[in-house]
């Protein structure tokens, strides 16, 4: 069983194709890490996966139910953290998390008790009353994630979750992911910091220039070697210089 | 050498920000057009009032020009049209730049643009009609007194804004400045109507005392200077001209020193940590809107309810309605009874007893109240997609939107109404006007949900509140005047009933219009929701800002 699967993914934008026939199929109860250099296309795939990006062609499908078709019952089961979206940061952390809940029809009670243990949790139950708007940049991943936690969905889709964020904040949420995958749940995220999905991952996929290059479980993918050296393989690029800038 | 390649960088910047935008280049052709529409009127004017003919236009015109050129320099950029911040003083705070180089290069960058050119021309009319009426010799002071009075106005509107950039270091005070400024706009259109009836009652000779005074000051000075040089005051010119270089390089001081701290930026200093209440996080989202059922739509209501206080740009609106819906029908409907507004217009007078007008400014009021909602979606930017990656029915975003905005507007409608009547010592009329007024609100909203699916447009993500969108943003801007025309002629049929229905609109008024009101809003929310359904991803794109 596939928790999700993508197939045949386009997007284009003006002349830049920027995903080009995308198939992915992530496992349920995987742990799957999605790796690329800057512009690979990580943040529009994710998009068209939930949802929020119409593809040009393809499909996308969560735990069975096409986002595109039967986005009801594929969204239920889905929570997302995109990167370079804006919250409702004029809400208060418990009111942005009780708006979320609510949004989704869940029921009040549950709604307060798990807003309550999200907040403490994450550390944001101190910010109190302080706008999301007025929150650092860590701190409002934290509120995304818990956010996206809120209504306990079985996919999980992360952007960039550990961007911007400091190590402490950092290891509670690579605590909580491993916890709700440990649980059953599903995790796919995007990230360029090779430390953090070589520590946590079961799969991984690499992609550059709207393309997969490699996909597989981590031990596989890497076969023994380092994961950056793997990376800087598949993607290309330079990493020394040679005669220049001989003046610095 | 260095401040030629600021103006460089500028026009470069300039030319690049046209590329692959035709609604770019459109609009900068339309900025182009009115310059040259104002500036060539202005130009024009000044010509003839600089003529030996028209002595009493010579005393009064260049100084209330110069004087409103000034005050337009000053609050322009405030009000209207934001800060252009092409080249803000912070792109050059890493590079090891003199500060009075960096004055320069910025001063001769603020002098290539559009209403610099348009000052220029303007202006210009005065050596030229000072060369005609009077000779070389006071045209060339003349026009050292327009080049001085250029520099000043550009100094004044850089230094004021550096220096207001500076004061808005954290969210809170930024947000109250442009709430503030908002009521100012919007107080201004009935400021105009009481400045004009009291021109029309002034006394001449008085006038034309204060022109010779504000001749004198900063205001005016360097363009004073031209009536001067053409009676052969020669002293005097200089004297002026003085007072605008003096002006001048004071403002460039002031701009100097507060440049320095605008290089930093503006420092979001996180707002003030609050203590958390006891109250549950779903008690503490609906707060004093507890009435409203705690269903999933009733949750959304609050969160639109709570944004229209709390988002700055929001609240700028609701304000702005608010006064102008207010003075609008009093200014109308009173004429000139209570304390002579208007004057002793024979029209205004006509006009309070004919109930069609009646009718029209109330439809014109309620059509007012909606067009907030014509970019509501822009309001929220990438907000939205929490509403989109959780799946809400496009029928339930756009209902719950509109019933979170009529907790505000409908009080308000009611408010207005009976304010009006009771004003004008007609209390019967309340039901009438409060039918009407719901009415044209009700065909409003589903005119601007309609727009706000279609036509929605990204708003600058900045915490400027003074920065402007200069991409497509003002071209669809314009929809939600096409909302507002259209919501007045299908408005129509009420004010057409008023008039053929007499006396018996009293009674039929509240009840037809309010039902003809909430038809429209059934249709709005249907077809509006259906869209949303249909183009949520589009509608997301719409109002992600580009970098």
């Amino acid at each position: 069983m596939t928790a999700l699967a993508l197939h045949g993914l386009v997007k284009r934008f003006d002349q830049k194709v920027a995903v080009a026939g995308l198939d992915l199929d992530v496992p349920t109860g995987s742990f799957f890490g999605l790796l690329g250099p800057n512009g690979a296309g990580k943040t529009t795939t994710l998009s068209m996966a939930v949802g929020l990006l119409r593809p040009d062609q393809g499909t996308a499908e969560v735990l069975g139910h096409d986002v595109w078709v039967d986005p009801v019952r594929a969204k239920a089961l889905l929570g997302v953290m995109p990167d370079g979206v804006r919250l409702f940061d004029r809400l208060d952390g418990a009111e942005l998390l009780a708006y979320t809940g609510m949004l989704r029809g869940m029921d009040r009670a549950v709604v307060d008790q798990r807003a309550k243990e999200l907040l403490d949790v994450l550390a944001l139950a101190d910010a109190g009353r302080t706008l999301v708007i007025d929150y650092s940049a860590g701190m409002k991943k934290k509120i995304a994630l818990a956010c996206a936690l809120l209504h306990a969905p079985r996919l999980l889709v992360l952007d960039e979750p550990f961007e911007a964020v400091d190590p402490v904040s950092g290891s509670l949420i690579r605590d909580i992911l491993q916890r709700y995958v440990q649980g059953g749940g599903t995790v796919i995220f995007s990230s360029h910091v090779m430390e953090v999905v070589e520590r946590l991952c079961s799969h991984v996929a690499i992609m550059a220039d709207g393309r997969i290059r490699t996909v597989g479980p981590l031990e596989q993918v890497t076969g023994g070697r380092e994961l950056e050296d793997v990376f800087v393989e598949v993607v290309g690029g330079r990493i020394a210089t040679g005669e220049e800038l001989q003046w610095l | 050498m260095a401040v030629s390649l600021f103006a460089r960088l500028k026009l470069r910047v300039l030319r690049n920000g046209f590329r692959g935008k035709p609604a770019r280049v459109v609009m900068f052709v339309l900025s182009l057009f009115f310059g040259v529409w104002f500036g060539g009127g202005g130009c024009l004017a000044l010509i003839a009032s600089m003529q030996p003919a028209y002595p009493e236009l010579t005393a009064l015109v260049p100084a209330f020009a110069g004087a409103l050129l000034v005050l337009g320099w000053l609050f322009g950029p405030l009000l209207w049209f934001g800060v252009d911040e092409t080249l803000t003083p912070a792109k050059f705070a890493l590079l090891p730049i003199p500060r009075r180089t960096l004055i320069g290069g910025l001063l001769t960058a603020a002098l290539i643009g559009v209403p610099v050119a348009a000052t220029l021309l303007a202006t210009a009319g005065l050596v030229v009609g000072t060369a005609i009426g009077y000779g070389v010799l006071p045209a060339l002071v003349s026009a050292l007194g327009v080049v001085v009075g250029l520099l000043m106005c550009v100094a004044l509107s850089r230094s004021v804004t550096s220096a207001f950039a500076n004061l808005l270091g954290s969210r809170r005070v930024r947000d109250l400045a442009a709430i503030g400024l908002a009521l100012l706009a919007a107080l201004l259109g009935p400021a105009q109507i009481f400045g004009i009836s009291a021109l029309s009652r002034a006394d001449f000779s008085r006038l034309e005392r204060f022109a010779d005074i504000l001749g004198w000051t900063p205001l005016a000075a360097p363009w004073s200077a031209s009536v001067s040089a053409a009676h052969g005051d020669y002293l005097a010119a200089i004297g002026k001209i003085g007072i605008g270089a003096v002006t001048t390089a004071l403002l460039l001081w002031w701009w100097s020193a507060t440049i320095e701290r605008a290089m930093l930026g503006a420092t979001d200093a996180s707002g003030p940590r609050r203590a958390a209440g006891s109250a549950a996080p779903v008690a503490r989202l609906f707060g004093r809107l507890r009435w409203i059922p705690a269903t999933a739509e009733g949750t959304m209501v609050v969160r639109e309810a709570r944004y229209w206080w709390r988002d700055t740009r929001r609240r700028a609106n609701l304000i702005t309605f608010a006064v102008l819906g207010v003075f609008l029908p009093v200014l109308v409907n009173l004429g000139s009874s209570p304390a002579g507004l208007v004057g002793d217009d024979a029209d205004f007078q006509a006009l309070p007893d004919n109930p069609a007008i009646h009718t029209a400014t109330m439809v014109f009021v309620g059509v007012l109240g909606a067009i907030a909602m014509a970019n509501q979606f822009g309001f929220d930017g990438t907000a939205y997609a929490l509403h989109l990656a959780t799946g809400v029915p496009g029928r339930r975003e756009v209902r719950s939107r509109i019933i979170g905005y009529s907790v505000y507007i409908v009080p308000l409608i009611v408010v207005i109404s009976i304010l009006v009547t009771v004003l004008a010592g007609k209390p019967s009329e309340v039901p009438a006007r409060i039918g009407t007024l719901l009415g044209a609100y009700g065909v409003s909203l589903a005119a601007c949900v309609l727009v706000s699916v279609y036509g929605a447009y990204a708003l600058p993500e900045t915490s400027n509140p003074f920065a402007v969108n200069t991409g497509g943003g003002l071209a669809k801007s314009l929809l939600a005047l096409v909302a507002m025309i259209g919501s007045v002629a299908l408005s129509s049929p009420l004010i057409l009933a008023a008039a053929l229905t007499g006396k018996l609109w009293t009674w039929l008024a509240l009840p037809v219009g309010l039902a003809y009101g909430l038809g429209a809003v059934w249709l709005g929310v249907t077809i509006g929701g259906d869209a949303v359904d249909r183009r949520g991803p589009e509608l997301l794109v719409a109002v992600t800002p580009r970098g």
